[in-house]
């Protein structure tokens, strides 16, 4: 009886040592939590050495000492909830992707926008994963460029464990258990990871809540309303390759033209069985007035000035 | 070897009062005991103390590496104990990344342990600098667990018990070009043009001594350690009971499949 | 009720860097404000990573120069483990996986590094708080960045002018060193005339391809040009101080 009781009296000081946040203890736990920010004290040497918060494995975040972290982070990051707060996150836009008979068409816009500042035009909204796979960026640009290349290493090292590539369904599925073990913490993505594997074309989707797709057919971003509006009633399986392109291609400019978050070019690519291609960089506004020039599967012209100024469809008395 | 009084610490990384180390003693002990019954005849005697390794790999299977200026080439024996045995599950040469092999001799389970670190290490690599790992660096890794045996310092985990009974050579491309390495479970590691490891190393390592020169082509090292590897052999070498791999900048790592390996066996 | 966790501050200035074909600028005013307080006229926000890397931050000084000295320390380490000096790629990566790991606490840091590339081209990289990150040709960022960028896309990439006769649209890294100059200094006083956190100081740092001769330096005046690299058979690094109004 005694002995419980000291144990659970220790336990309780310790309890309380740990979560208090003023004092002595705290002060030196602080600045030991300083010290070892990067997750490893001794990080310099060794074969982990260099390799920051990732050297234990699993990557370590540095979180502030406030009993509501996530709350925090929202207070001085979320420029949707708060205008006028400080750090700016770069925010991605237009994304889409979708499965047919000759593999997986995956478009995107380029612009970027913290608050309504266009930070950049050129931004590269599709992840080369690896050679198979391909991920694309809605929601914050960093938390889907860190996570999709962590992901691409984790795939790497699954071939050289395995001996064969990753499925897509897997791939997605070790994306979405990694954001869901940090669910409600504040991060920010909305993906779709695409690719060929032995069961054909594949695309999931995977976002920060934890939901995981899989789907013939996805637009994630401000300007997905736009996008699905050309691409269902253009999509089809039987959609020959240079179609399923100038599809895609004509979503996303639909979609640049229609949201403002969402513009600049398109980059277009095409994943078939022996992997992905790069179809193109296209400008919006020049796909407006001229369209994509002689390309197969485009009906030559501009996607949006010709139709709405040429006499044949004004109505002239 | 010395009076082992309690009042010394007995870990087998602390060192005696004489300044020497417990762990050659206590670990080649262990591992008898543990391996002892077994076939493989392997015996580890590490001597630190004297700034030198002595690694014996009585029957470990024969390895060899050979470095050119066009990439490194590395041959394995595999020895078919039965005829029963699927020769192509023997698995000596292992890729760690796009540019960088590995061929173990001794006891290849052990490996395993290595080989994962060194790819894990390799992946780590290249997320955090956006380059491939170099290969002296790839090495220097795998080597900092030859010593992670024994008792765990401080929240460090160990690894083993025992230390690793198995010597590697890596091979790589990097910015330096083409490199061989070799590291024994001692954790030194050096850089060779040519080395072989294994049963028949003695005569293989003299061979390559003779037949190695600077301006070798990659072919020539394919032939050259066939060569070597058919003299070591007991069987009749044929492409089921060898193994060729290659690292070369423009290819990166590859396992040479039965057709090419058949076209250098007969080029011999 | 509880009181609010509040670290951050921001600390006004801008910071620009533009990439040639061998040479790359990188370049930040020397004010520090805190509200409409000037702290200090010369604060650095450019700093000299290695030979061919220069790193400018913008945003709260302090998380600022915390950062940079963290950078310091992991390219030290770098360079004790694998024998050479971090490419800038690789730096880019790195300042990418450091500000991500502050993902939950994030420095309130604006980054751009230019330098050269292993190439022997002329790069810039720029990140978001958090380690979003790309290559780009030029880039501004800060206060001044909503005056500075927009004259830097029409001067740089030519966007919204006929390009001069012999300049492809969009892939301006053949201007010369000269050219750069001017577009830098003329962004930095106009960004004086219009925004009251930037002034007092120009810090202009020029970083030169390995066997590239300074030329397009020669300009400028002796006594406001400073060589910090200690050899001339590789990278070379060289530093202008120039005035801005101090109103």
């Amino acid at each position: 009886m005694l002995r419980t009781r000291i144990a659970f009296l220790s336990r309780v000081t310790a309890l309380v040592r740990k979560f208090s946040n003023t004092g002595y203890d705290s002060e030196l736990r602080n600045a030991h939590d300083e010290l070892e920010e990067d997750g490893c004290s001794g990080a310099m040497w060794g074969s982990s050495a260099g390799f920051g918060n990732l050297c234990k494995g699993l990557p370590r975040f540095n979180l502030p000492t406030v009993p509501d972290p996530a709350a925090f982070l929202r207070l001085h990051t979320d420029d949707r909830a708060d205008p006028s707060c400080r750090i700016k996150i770069q925010h991605g836009t237009t994304t889409l992707a979708f499965r047919f008979r000759g593999g997986v068409i995956v478009a995107v816009d380029s612009r970027a926008t913290a608050g309504s500042y266009i930070a950049s035009g050129t931004v590269r909204k599709v992840i080369e994963i690896n050679k198979f796979l391909l991920g694309t960026m809605a929601g914050g640009a960093a938390d889907c460029q860190y996570w999709e290349t962590y992901l691409g290493m984790q795939c790497r090292l699954y071939e050289l464990r395995n001996r064969e590539r990753i499925s897509v369904a897997a791939a997605s599925k070790y994306l979405a258990n990694l954001v869901y073990s940090y669910k409600g913490m504040g991060l920010s993505m909305g993906t779709m990871i695409c690719g060929w594997d032995k069961t054909g074309p594949a695309v999931y989707y995977v976002d920060n809540d934890g939901t995981r797709l899989k789907g013939d057919l996805f637009s994630v971003g401000s300007g997905s309303t736009f996008a699905y509006g050309v691409l269902d009633q253009g999509y089809h399986w039987d959609l020959t390759d240079s179609e399923a392109q100038e599809l895609g291609r004509r979503s996303i400019y639909a979609a640049g033209h229609r949201d403002a978050f969402s513009g600049n070019t398109i980059n277009l690519y095409h994943i078939k069985e022996d992997g992905w291609k790069f179809i193109g960089n296209y400008d919006v506004t020049k796909m407006h007035y001229d369209g994509p020039g002689d390309i197969p599967g485009a009906t030559g012209g501009g996607y949006g000035y010709d139709v709405r100024t040429s006499s044949s469809t004004v109505v002239v008395p | 070897m010395f009076l082992t009084r309690s009042e010394y610490d007995r870990g087998v990384n602390t060192f005696s009062p004489e300044g020497r180390l417990f762990q050659g003693g206590t670990s080649r002990i262990c591992y008898r005991g543990n391996q002892g019954k077994r076939e493989i005849a392997l015996d580890i005697c590490l001597n630190i103390n004297d700034g030198e390794c002595f690694v014996f790999l009585q029957l470990g299977s024969t390895t060899v590496g050979v470095r050119t200026p066009e990439g490194v080439v590395l041959g394995v024996e595999k020895r078919v104990q039965s005829p029963l045995l699927e020769s192509s599950t023997i698995e000596k040469i292992v890729e760690i990344d796009t540019h960088l092999g590995c061929a173990m001799s001794g006891l290849t389970a052990d490996a395993r342990t290595m080989i994962d670190h060194a790819r894990v290490t390799a992946q780590n690599h290249a997320f955090t600098y956006d380059e491939p790992i170099k290969v002296e660096s790839v090495t220097q890794a795998v080597c900092d667990l030859a010593l992670r045996f024994g008792e765990s310092v401080h929240d460090e985990d160990a690894m083993m018990s025992r230390p690793f009974g198995v010597a590697l050579l890596i091979a790589g491309t990097d910015e330096n070009g083409p490199q061989l390495f070799h590291t024994d479970p001692s954790g030194t590691f050096m850089r060779y043009d040519a080395k072989a490891i294994g049963s028949g190393s003695e005569a293989a390592q003299a061979e390559l001594q003779d037949k190695w020169h600077t301006r070798m082509t990659l072919r020539e090292a394919q032939i050259l350690t066939l060569r070597i590897l058919k003299q070591v052999m007991e069987e009749k070498l044929d492409q089921h009971n060898v193994q060729l791999a290659q690292v070369t900048k423009d290819n990166g790592f590859q396992i040479l499949n039965e057709t090419e390996l058949r076209s250098v066996i007969e080029e011999m | 009720m509880q009181r609010q966790f509040n670290p951050y501050t921001e600390n006004g200035g801008t910071i620009l860097a533009i990439a040639g074909a061998d040479f790359a600028v990188i370049a930040g005013d020397t004010r520090q404000t805190e509200g409409f307080n000037i702290q200090t006229r010369y604060a650095p926000k450019v700093f000299r990573l290695t030979d061919k890397a220069v790193l400018a931050v913008n945003g709260f000084a302090a998380d600022g120069n915390m950062f940079v000295k963290k950078v310091k320390q992991r390219l030290e380490w770098y360079r004790h483990a694998h024998a050479k000096d971090m490419p800038l790629r690789a730096i880019a990566r790195l300042i990418q996986t450091m500000l991500y790991a502050q993902r939950f606490f994030p420095y309130y840091v604006y980054n751009i590094l230019g330098g050269i590339e292993d190439d022997g081209s002329g790069a810039v990289y720029s990140f978001d708080p958090v380690g979003s990150y790309e290559r780009e040709t030029c880039r501004a960022a800060g206060a001044a960045q909503q005056l500075v960028q927009p004259f830097l896309d029409n001067q740089i990439y030519f966007k919204n002018q006929v390009p001069p006769p012999g300049v492809a649209g969009g892939h301006p890294t053949h201007l010369p060193l000269d050219r750069v100059l001017s577009i830098v200094t003329d962004s930095f006083t106009s960004a004086t005339e219009r925004h009251i956190e930037v002034g007092d100081g120009l810090e202009l740092y020029v970083v030169l391809a390995k066997g590239r001769s300074p030329q397009g330096l020669e300009g400028l005046r002796a006594a406001h040009v400073r060589e910090v690299t200690g050899h001339t058979d590789g990278e070379r690094v060289f530093v202008i101080n120039q005035e801005l109004k101090k109103d």
